[in-house]
């Protein structure tokens, strides 16, 4: 067997190991050790786990996928996820659908403070189903419009899967999280216009709520804007090359627990519960990480990446037509896989195919740009049958809907974002031009 | 293996440890921050201390994941299994996970002991890595040993559901 077999039959065994309720990661990481193993010999993978588990994770960069994670835990647990929702909500809850128009909203503003999608959405699934409930949302249809918004998680900067891009195509994360503004928002108001277009369709499924007086919706904006302001601190520091994007992640943890001591009320059960929420959370993305790491040793050495960008260079296609196929390649895989030990996978085969190809961009620029492109098919996938992350996040705190009911009420958000793919494929300055602005 | 078991209730006392270390990290990487605005000089060495504390609160991190089941997988294509089996064959990764972190906690403890004796330390303030890493070969052990006990407790439910 060549070593390129080996590499597609661990691949094959992998997936079928996933298939059989493996951990993902943990498949991974047992189907990448026993390939290095087979290729590379016993010896040299056990000498290979002596040092490089500690030393992948010992990384400056990588720290702030917890500081991420435990900024948006300490806003849930201090109260303040609820209060953008209840502020959001105040302003334009009396629109038909806006509480739905409020959730986007409120997960937009969380997005900036948190970095993961499944943290945002099991946020909001707790703070805004029981209101949707209250006001007669079609249960369906509210906890589609959480999963969806939960996306906005990673959508908006700061986000995992832009650090981890970032990481593994050796590109510059406050770069990646600049290229991310306007897609980002773009995403708020198309997913806006779809619940508008959806309550305008079947109104009963969004009644408008009763409108706030001024004072309420005062009150309810004055106890948002302290996390409004972290936001701004965490998001503006990185764009304005204050901070290092590590930095910023760290001065907003600090500021986050400030303000959620402060003015949140918490005191060390609300802290502790924040605490093990970030650790479970960052367990779960880090054991996919452990495995990759492993994983992608093992395609290394058999040498599969470099075959598969010298055979797709070679054959000339147009480089965007290159592009097009493996974002498509993306959108089927991402139905089917986990997003994050996705990309990690297939990075290593596909980003040299993007660095290969004349797109008449400047290399760090195509690398931004298709990171962009990654990180909107990830959304995607976060979301669309059969295996949507977040629908299944949002299921299991809304037990009476139904995973068939969740998913009919993502596809038409689907819709918007393949909208927004094509826009973005189409015009690459929809991510570039903040960059070019901004360095 | 209830909710509070003691188990348990020890994974969550090393997350907790780890995610203090990890929240000690940001607070130094702010000082660090802070004080370069008002002198132009960081707090030494903070760069590397991120390091180890992110690699410490990690691993540290594994074990009660694995107790929570809170690791992602797929199980799209066996909702047709009857519950048993499911739990059973989710036993089964359990013990195959166990014995990954068990051959990973051996190789890094080997590891420890290479850099301790090589005296390999830090760039800047020197800090030995053996202890860091030993420290993480220890968590990898607690995570093969969380993972046995995960796998005999969802057996024994297994065995009770399908009788």
């Amino acid at each position: 067997m060549t070593d390129t077999m080996v590499a597609v039959s661990g691949f094959a065994v992998m997936l079928a190991l996933m298939a059989a309720r493996m951990p993902i990661g943990l498949a991974m990481l047992v189907v990448g050790g026993a390939g290095y193993a087979w290729l590379g010999g016993w010896a040299v993978f056990l000498n290979y786990i002596k040092a490089t588990p500690y030393h992948n994770f010992a990384n400056y960069t990588l720290s702030v996928i917890p500081l991420f994670i435990l900024m948006g835990a300490l806003a849930e647990k201090s109260g303040l996820s609820t209060a953008l929702f209840r502020a959001a909500s105040a302003l334009v809850g009396h629109f038909r659908g806006g509480l739905a128009m409020a959730l986007i909203g409120a997960c937009a503003a969380f997005g900036a403070i948190c970095g993961s999608s499944v943290a945002t959405t099991a946020t909001f699934g707790r703070a805004a189903l029981p209101e949707f409930q209250r006001y007669r949302y079609d249960p369906g249809f509210a906890a589609g419009t959480v999963a969806v918004g939960g996306t906005l998680g990673i959508l908006i900067p700061p986000s995992v899967i832009l650090v981890v891009y970032g990481i593994s195509t050796e590109q510059n994360i406050a770069k990646l999280f600049m290229a991310a503004l306007i897609p980002g928002l773009m995403a708020a108001a198309f997913y806006c216009a779809a619940i508008a277009w959806l309550v305008r369709r079947r109104p009963e499924i969004g009644a408008a709520l009763p409108r706030a007086s001024a004072s309420e919706t005062a009150r309810a904006v004055r106890a948002a804007w302290p996390a409004l302001l972290v936001a701004a601190l965490v998001v503006g520091g990185i764009y304005g090359g204050v901070f290092a994007p590590t930095e910023a992640a760290a001065v907003g943890v600090i500021a986050m627990l400030t303000v959620a001591v402060g003015v949140g009320g918490m005191r060390w059960g609300g802290l502790k519960a924040a605490l093990l929420q970030t650790a479970e959370t960052t367990g779960m993305i880090f054991l996919i990480l452990l495995g990759a790491d492993v994983f992608n040793a093992f395609l290394a050495l058999s040498q599969l990446p470099t075959a598969a960008a010298e055979w797709v260079t070679s054959a000339a296609w147009p480089p965007y037509l290159v592009i097009a196929i493996l974002l498509g390649f993306y959108i089927v895989l991402s139905a089917i896989m986990d997003e994050l030990a996705m990309i990690l996978l297939t990075l290593p085969v596909f980003f040299p195919i993007v660095q290969a190809l004349d797109l008449g961009l400047a290399p760090d620029e195509a690398a931004i740009w298709f990171g962009i492109l990654v990180l909107i098919v990830v959304g995607v996938g976060l979301t669309a049958p059969p295996i949507g992350l977040n629908v299944f996040v949002v299921s299991a705190i809304a037990r009476d809907v139904g995973l068939p009911k969740i998913y009919r009420a993502v596809l038409p958000f689907i819709g918007a974002d393949l909208v927004r793919l094509g826009l973005v494929f189409a015009f690459p300055a929809l991510a570039l031009a903040t960059v070019r602005l901004l360095t | 293996m209830g909710e509070n078991g003691p188990v348990l209730r020890a994974a969550r006392m090393i997350a907790l440890a780890g995610a203090s270390l990890a929240l000690a990290a940001a607070a130094l990487v702010t000082l660090s921050v802070t004080a370069r605005w008002l002198t132009s000089r960081g707090v030494p060495g903070d760069f590397e201390l991120v390091q180890m504390a992110s690699a410490i609160a990690i691993f540290s991190f594994l074990p009660l994941t694995q107790l929570r089941s809170a690791n992602i997988l797929v199980d799209t294509f066996t909702r047709v299994l009857p519950p048993w089996v499911a739990r059973a064959l989710d036993g089964v990764w359990d013990l195959v996970y166990a014995a990954a972190a068990g051959l990973i906690a051996w190789r890094l403890a080997l590891g420890a002991a290479d850099a301790l004796r090589s005296q390999t330390g830090t760039m800047v303030l020197l800090l030995p890595i053996g202890w860091a890493i030993a420290v993480c070969a220890a968590l990898m052990a607690v995570l093969a040993v969380a993972g046995v006990l995960t796998a005999v407790g969802r057996w024994s439910v297994s065995r009770e559901e399908r009788s």
